[in-house]
This record gives C-alpha cells, structure tokens and sequence, in this order.
C-alpha cells in the first residue's frame, strides 16, 4: 500500500537523474505488466523504486497495454509512457523485480547497479527444462483428471494428450503463432489425442480424459489478477484481463470442439 | 464415513493436488526456493475443500471459497518466510481447484443448445454448469485475496 512515509523534504535530482530514475522505475513497471503481476503490485513496487532513488512522488498509471508515470522532484517533473505487449507469465521475474525494489527502498543499491541488474533480471532464463514441463503438465493434467474420480487407463491417455499438446504449444510459442491460435491449436491437438479414450471405450467415463487434458491451458493468471485488480479498484485492467481469460476459454472450447467433431466423439 | 477412509481420501486428494501444482507452478517459471510453497498452498487447498465437502456436506462454492481463503493464509506464511510476492505462492495454489469438469459440461451443455431438438432439460443443464463455473472461478479469486484484505489496511494516499 502506499502511504505518507515518502513524503520528505529530500534534495532535488539533477535533471539527468530524475530522466535516468524515470526510465528504471517504468522498466520496473514494464517487467512487471510483461509477466503477470497485479495493477495494485506495479503501482506500489514502481512507486517505491521511484521514490526510493530520490523522487519526491512517482505517480504512475498503469492500463492494460500501457504504463504512464510521472516522477516528481524539487518542483520539476518527469513523464514518460510506454506501451506494454503481454508475454507469458513468468513469476521469476516477479519475484526479482519484487526483491530489488525492497532493496532500493531500504536505500541498499545505487543506480548504475541496478540497471545491472534489471538487464539481468530481464534476460531469466526458462527455470525449468522444456521435457521436464512436458512431463509435469501431463502428470497435473493426470492429476486433474484423478480428482475428476476417472480410473487409471483414463489418466493415462491424459497423460499423454496433455504432455503431447504441452509439446505443441511450446512449439508454437517458439514460432511467435498468435497466443489465441496457439491455445486453439494445442487444444485441438490434446482434443484429438484424448478422443482416442472415447473410441476405444476406455473405462466407464472416457469422456474425462477430454476435459482433463486441456486444462493444461486454463487462463488461471489473467483470471485471479481480474478478480484482484477489479477487487482493488482497477476496474479498467480488471475488466480488460477478465476479458482475455474469457476469450482463452473460448479458444479452448473451439480447439476442442473443432478434435471432438472430427474424431466424432460426442464426449458424453 | 469414518475417520480412517477420510484420512486416506483427504491425503490421496493431497497428492494429486501437489502433482497438478508442481506443473502449473514449472510453467509459471516459479523460483525454484518458492517451488515447495506452491506445491503445499495448492494441496492443502484442495485437500481443505474435499474435507469440508465429504464431512459436512457444504456445497463446492463455499467450499472451495474456504479452501481459497487458507491458499491465501498459506501463501502468506510462506511469502513472509522466503522473501517472495505472495501472489507467486496464491496462483499456483488455486490452480487445483479450477472448475474443470463443470466448465467443460456448460461448454458441452451451451453446444447442445443449437440442436433445434434441445430440451429445457440441455438449457437447465448448461446454465446450472455454467452458473457453478462462474461461481467456483470467483470464490477462487476472492478466496486468495481475502488475507491481503485482513492484514493490508493501511490507508492508501495514491
């Protein structure tokens, strides 16, 4: 939350300094929007880097595609916009940019290390090893079609369709594929492997390796973060990120109605 | 049921729940140190609602929207602990308890709809899943959020 605490009589920035805190508070925020942090997040943690280099006051405005900050200091000021494509989620980066502006707030870092250390951060690596996230995916998808109550051979073609649609979709992030037509795609293709429960008569409730299997592509991030901006008063962004989450969930009923038609599996 | 059978299903639930976690939070890239804690959040969420609606009987939205709500408490304690944005640790919690199923009947139910033939039976169907999707999805939101609302307070100047 932001309060009162940053506002102090502080010395006033030389105007290469306020331009120079102006650009890494709003790559801060940039990061932040990239990756699947919430409106109330990028406004407190852009907020704190931007007072905590010296600012008197940093507003910042964040939409969902764009960032507007305007940093204030010693009666000059500092406006900057920026326009934000979405990338996927990743939470690393998050954490990160969370550490450093804590590290900035307690006055620990100067600048020149942290842009360091922002080109670092902005550079993460993937965690975890692509097959590795293949085969974790296909067990959550398992996972999920067990609490669905489905016997073993069912959670197994699970299994399988949602490791080879995770394959997929990695595939098709890498060829930069529009993110609706990726979802359609992998779960056309989780669809078509899934059906094969279906036809083979595999267990008495088949029809749940379907379901199952494409959730590997539940919108969860875009969906939570609507419900949190809308919660804390980010109406604009809360409704925009509900939005996204409900168009994915079409793409995912298409892709998989588009498998289910042609297989003719009616997934009853 | 007694307590023994429960204990089995409430723990067998666990697992599953860690296992649909552990993914969710590798493609969320989640830093390996916090990689527990998502595991944990999300299966003693899931596993708390399963409790709550095999013991006493409580419908799945409530239900789930206090398994939400322990997600949030557990994604707390686990921020505080290991220095991370709780969020990290609250998404890949709720992750488990994503309506799935109904979500895929209100789907299956909505298509049935354009058979010139459909019943108000298919109509009632679609929209009771659909209304239980929507349901579920919100008391996941709110339910993960509710311990930022408890212990966040101060008065915002911004």
């Amino acid at each position: 939350m932001i309060t009162a605490k940053h506002i102090l009589q502080k010395p006033p920035l030389t105007h290469e300094t306020l331009t120079d805190v102006t650009d890494l508070s709003l790559w801060a925020g940039q990061m932040l929007l990239q990756h699947g942090a919430d409106s109330q997040r990028i406004e407190e943690t852009v907020h704190h880097i931007g007072t905590g280099l010296g600012c008197d006051w940093l507003d910042i405005l964040v939409s969902p595609n764009a960032l507007i900050i305007t940093a204030n200091s010693g009666g000059e000021f500092r406006t900057k916009v920026r326009r934000v494509t979405r990338l996927g989620v990743n939470l690393a980066i998050i954490d990160s940019i969370n550490d450093l502006s804590r590290r900035i707030d307690h006055g620990l870092v100067d600048r020149v290390y942290i842009r360091a250390e922002m080109e670092r951060i902005s550079k993460t690596p993937a965690l975890y090893n692509r097959w590795l996230i293949v085969g974790m995916i296909g067990l959550s998808c398992a996972a999920f079609c067990r609490l669905f109550g489905a016997e073993l051979p069912v959670t197994l073609v699970t299994f399988f369709a949602a490791a080879a649609a995770t394959f997929f979709r990695q595939e098709m992030i890498k060829r930069h594929l529009n993110p609706y037509v990726t979802v359609m795609g992998t779960a056309f293709v989780a669809g078509v492997i899934a059906s094969t429960a279906t036809l083979l008569k595999i267990g008495a409730q088949p029809h749940l390796a379907l379901a199952a299997s494409v959730l590997l592509l539940v919108p969860g991030v875009p969906l939570i973060n609507a419900a949190e901006d809308l919660l804390f008063g980010h109406s604009v962004t809360g409704i925009v990120r509900g939005l996204t989450g409900a168009l994915i969930a079409l793409c995912i009923a298409l892709g998989l109605l588009l498998a289910m038609g042609l297989m003719g599996v009616s997934g009853l | 049921m007694n307590p023994l059978d429960l204990l089995g299903v409430v723990v067998q639930d666990a697992f599953w729940s860690a296992l649909a976690a552990a993914g969710f939070a590798m493609v969320f890239n989640v830093p390996r140190r916090t990689l527990f804690g998502c595991v944990v959040a999300g299966a003693v969420g899931h596993a708390f609602r399963t409790f709550l609606t095999k013991t006493m009987g409580i419908p799945i939205e409530p239900a789930t929207l206090m398994g939400a709500a322990l997600v949030g408490f557990v994604a707390m304690f686990f921020a505080r602990r290991l220095r991370a944005p709780a969020s990290v640790f609250a998404i890949c919690g709720g992750i488990p308890m994503v309506p799935g199923l109904f979500a895929y009947s209100a789907m299956l139910g909505l298509i049935r709809l354009a058979d010139p033939n459909a019943t108000s039976e298919v109509l009632l169907s679609a929209v009771v899943n659909l209304v239980r999707t929507g349901l579920i999805l919100a008391a996941i939101a709110i339910g993960i959020a509710l311990p930022s609302f408890i212990f966040r307070r101060e008065k915002p100047v911004v």
